[in-house]
């Protein structure tokens, strides 16, 4: 068969029944990154593949390529031995290549059966009317080979995200699908979800699809894998079958070094209560009540669409508050804007750093000044002096890694752009700092320098809420983790009596 | 690597010099040229000083919009404001009001008309490009109702003095408004605090706002100061022209985008200097002076003016999406 030419000198721990899909040496860098860096996969007919790695690791990078989203900068791939250019999402459709993204691409406003066909809807006569009948029909027969009962007629929006999932699956397999990528595709969905998920996918590798697997959740790496491949910082770590190794060995390979080094906890005394939040209410979540104090890292543990990030927008003014209260240093706040939240010491890190928390095209010290421009002299003029005197002292304190203050943020590195966004409230004075998945998209080494500063700034009288959906990072280093699920609250655990079960099932009331 | 970096910054320092100063040396060598080809009236008292007083007012107007676009929103309405205004003026001084107190009725209709557009914007959130294409054919019709549709003679000390008025009997007045605008227009936007506002908020309002800047409020400031520097600007022209009616300022917002894009000024807000555009706007001018005294007929005219918009903005994408393939 035409694949054995490429599988010589392949991956050792391929199986023999034909490799379906071989990245060979892919590299990509974008401006102040190498986010891969001689990357190579292979993918056997019929296999579940695992890509393991936390945030940053490179995983999407990978999936953008094969997905034709990005260009690689050099490397090859093939498909089915045949060396293959991707330049477009077009290219690798017709090649089989299906990816299911985290963000789903579904049209809510249309149907089942609509959003299976979408842009090839089965047309019949001379005037290419939609046929209605045989679409329905062939979605009666995709969705039966899923094994699910979903009516072809009910609208997207009536479903639920699993449904909804389901039906981009369906999709997929609409048209021949040789290699189905699935980016995470539990984020959101509840443990009995996942099981039916599972099931679709062990179906459709008993009809020959291989699947690429990408999640950092370890428990279903091994449930559902045959193998798996571990990145880290854009590099291979390495390929191992998934019964040859255990939690402990892939925790390793995909942080490079003993957990404890990964999460250095220290134990920073915890004093009074500065934040309170009383039966809080606001688009996203109901009657949420917690107590913040000094010193501490208060977790909140959730699934996509739990409530957590209107819950941190709420306690920044940046979600308008429907009932409940906040008080701040036992004085009761109106937190009406993000100005006033900011006045209130309050500092937000938010999820995307790059739509949320930067203005990408100007240069470190207009970023880190950015919430205090106020105070960059008396007069209404900019003093430039103390602009960069600012910038420069935070630049060095927390070690942002820059050429100099004018550097523009687009440049640098994830974790360095993180910094900057953390300085600008160190900058502020905030005493409470949220964090909205802190180490999200940024290297190993920043994710440790970045729990590091963390607990800095605890050990220096500050308080911070943090939000993380990595199970590993937030029982490491959260004091306390409250779980969100549905826009509740519904548990609340200790460091030291979390683990990754109790987290997911508390989750998921 | 971080040496490398460095020196990336330093070229892009320089390139964003060389985008003024390429403005400056092509003004200049157009400047040289048109002298020539249309010699001896381009290069005359006579023409240039009405070439001038022209150029005031569309500079002023540009100055600050620019300030409104580095925001991210835009501003077309300002040529119906001139034409608004330009009637309320000469109504009110048919009425015998005294003209001081015309030149505070008339900006302060400005500032209502800039509130208007600001609060469109800011308030109900409509699309700043809807907003004020709406206003302005709102403004523009009320100048026609105002005025009956007719020109009206608008003569006054105080109004001829603003257009027509010199400073130390050598300096046109509107040549003086012009420069101090731009000097006022320049510190703010490369110096103050409220100039490091509104390129924050051009380059990520979500960002901005989530840094505690009130970002409705600059935007709306921002409405409020083209609103009224369109009325200086309304003002100006009919003291030049003597007469207030509804057409003054008939495609005005043309010429001021155009100049202002042509200046370096980013569609989608960030950057853009003010310098810049008054390199855009003379370039222009010139141009467009440069076709009137050699006859070319006003509807051709029209047809150039178009054609300048689209060249500079399809430049503009053109050098964007160059940018964009080297990162």
């Amino acid at each position: 068969m035409a694949s054995s030419i490429y599988y010589k000198g392949g991956d050792i721990l391929s199986d023999n029944n034909g490799v379906v899909l071989r990245m060979e040496n892919i590299t990509k860098t974008f401006p102040g990154v190498v986010a891969l860096d001689n990357v190579s996969i292979d993918l056997n007919k019929g296999e579940v593949l695992g890509i393991l790695g936390e945030n940053g690791a490179g995983k999407s990078t990978l999936i953008k390529i094969l997905a034709g989203n990005y260009i690689k900068d050099s490397g090859n791939i093939f498909v089915d031995g045949h060396k293959f250019e991707i330049k477009g999402p077009a290219e690798a459709v017709a090649s089989g290549i299906r990816v299911i993204y985290q963000e789903l691409n579904t049209i809510n406003n249309l149907t089942v059966a609509e959003n299976i066909f979408i842009g090839e809807q089965i047309v019949k006569g001379p005037f290419k009317v939609v046929d209605w009948k045989t679409m329905t029909k062939r979605s009666f027969e995709l969705l039966d080979i899923l094994n699910v009962k979903l009516d072809p007629n009910a609208i997207l929006g009536d479903l639920t995200v699993s449904e909804k999932q389901i039906v981009e699956i369906a999709k997929a397999i609409s048209k021949e699908a040789k290699i189905l990528v699935m980016d995470e595709p539990t984020a959101a969905l509840s443990e009995e979800e996942t099981q039916s998920l599972f099931k679709i996918i062990r179906t459709l590798k008993s009809k020959g699809v291989s699947v690429i697997y990408i999640s950092h959740r370890l428990k279903e790496i091994f449930e559902i894998t045959d193998r798996v491949t571990v990145l880290r910082d854009g590099k291979k770590v390495g390929s191992i079958k998934t019964v040859d190794t255990d939690e402990n060995k892939l925790v390793e390979m995909m942080v490079g070094r003993d957990i404890k080094d990964m999460y250095p906890k220290r134990e920073v005394k915890i004093g009074d209560v500065v934040m309170e939040v009383k039966n809080l209410k606001a688009d996203g979540f109901n009657d949420i009540s917690f107590k913040l104090r000094k010193g501490e890292i208060l977790g909140i543990f959730g699934l996509l669409g739990s409530g957590r990030t209107s819950l941190v927008k709420a306690l920044f003014g940046a979600n308008r508050i429907k009932a409940g209260e906040i008080s701040v240093n036992s004085k009761k706040v109106n937190l009406k804007s993000p100005g006033i939240a900011k006045d209130e010491k309050i500092g937000l890190v938010p999820l995307d750093r790059k739509t949320e928390g930067l203005a990408l095209m100007m240069g470190v010290k207009e970023n880190i000044t950015l919430a205090n421009i106020g105070d960059l002299g008396k007069s209404f003029l900019i003093s430039k002096v103390q602009e960069r005197k600012k910038a420069g002292k935070w630049v060095e304190e927390i070690g942002i890694r820059t050429p100099g203050v004018d550097q523009e943020v687009n440049s640098l590195s994830g974790g360095n752009q993180q910094k900057v966004v953390l300085a600008k409230w160190l900058e502020s004075g905030s005493q409470i700092i949220i964090l909205n998945e802190p180490t999200r998209g940024i290297d190993v080494g920043a994710k440790i320098e970045i729990y590091k500063l963390m607990q800095d700034l605890c050990e220096r009288g500050s308080s911070i809420i943090m939000i993380s959906s990595e199970l590993l990072e937030i029982m490491s280093i959260a004091d306390r983790i409250i779980v969100m699920s549905k826009g509740r609250f519904t548990d609340e655990y200790a460091r030291k009596e979390a683990s990754e079960e109790k987290l997911l099932h508390s989750a998921c009331l | 690597m971080a040496e490398i970096k460095a020196v990336e910054v330093s070229q892009k320092k320089k390139s964003r010099l060389n985008n003024t100063a390429t403005l400056f040396i092509i003004l200049v060598a157009m400047f040289g040229i048109f002298s020539y080809v249309g010699r001896p009236f381009f290069f005359s008292r006579l023409n240039i000083i009405p070439m001038l007083n022209n150029l005031s007012f569309i500079g002023i107007i540009a100055a600050v919009l620019t300030m409104v676009m580095v925001s991210g929103e835009i501003d077309f309405s300002v040529g119906g404001n001139v034409g608004l205004t330009a009637c309320l003026v000469a109504l009110l001084l048919d009425k015998g009001l005294p003209g001081w107190l015309v030149v505070i009725i008339a900006l302060a209709g400005g500032l209502v008309m800039g509130a208007f557009n600001g609060m469109l914007v800011t308030v109900i959130g409509v699309n700043s490009i809807m907003a004020t294409i709406g206003t302005m054919f709102i403004w523009r019709g009320i100048g026609y109702t105002l005025s009956n549709g007719e020109s009206m003679l608008a003569i006054n000390p105080v109004i001829d003095f603003i257009g027509r008025g010199f400073i130390f009997k050598v300096i046109p007045f509107p040549i003086v408004l012009l420069v101090l605008i731009f000097v006022l227009t320049y510190v703010i936007m490369s110096h103050s605090k409220w100039g490091r506002r509104v390129y924050a908020i051009g380059a990520n309002p979500l960002a901005s706002y989530l840094s505690g800047i009130n970002v409705k409020k600059v935007k709306f400031i921002g409405f409020l100061l083209c609103g009224m520097t369109a009325a200086l600007g309304g003002l100006i022209l009919t003291s030049l022209s003597a007469v207030g009616m509804p057409q003054h300022g008939q495609g005005l917002e043309l010429v001021i985008v155009s100049s202002i894009i042509l200046g370096g000024t980013a569609l989608g807000g960030g950057k853009g200097q003010i310098l810049g555009t008054l390199a855009g706007v003379l370039i222009l001018s010139i141009l467009y002076n440069f076709l009137t005294i050699m006859n070319v007929y006003y509807f051709y005219i029209q047809i150039v003016q178009g054609s300048v918009l689209i060249l500079v903005v399809s430049t503009y994408e053109i050098r964007q999406a160059m940018a964009r393939r080297r990162t």
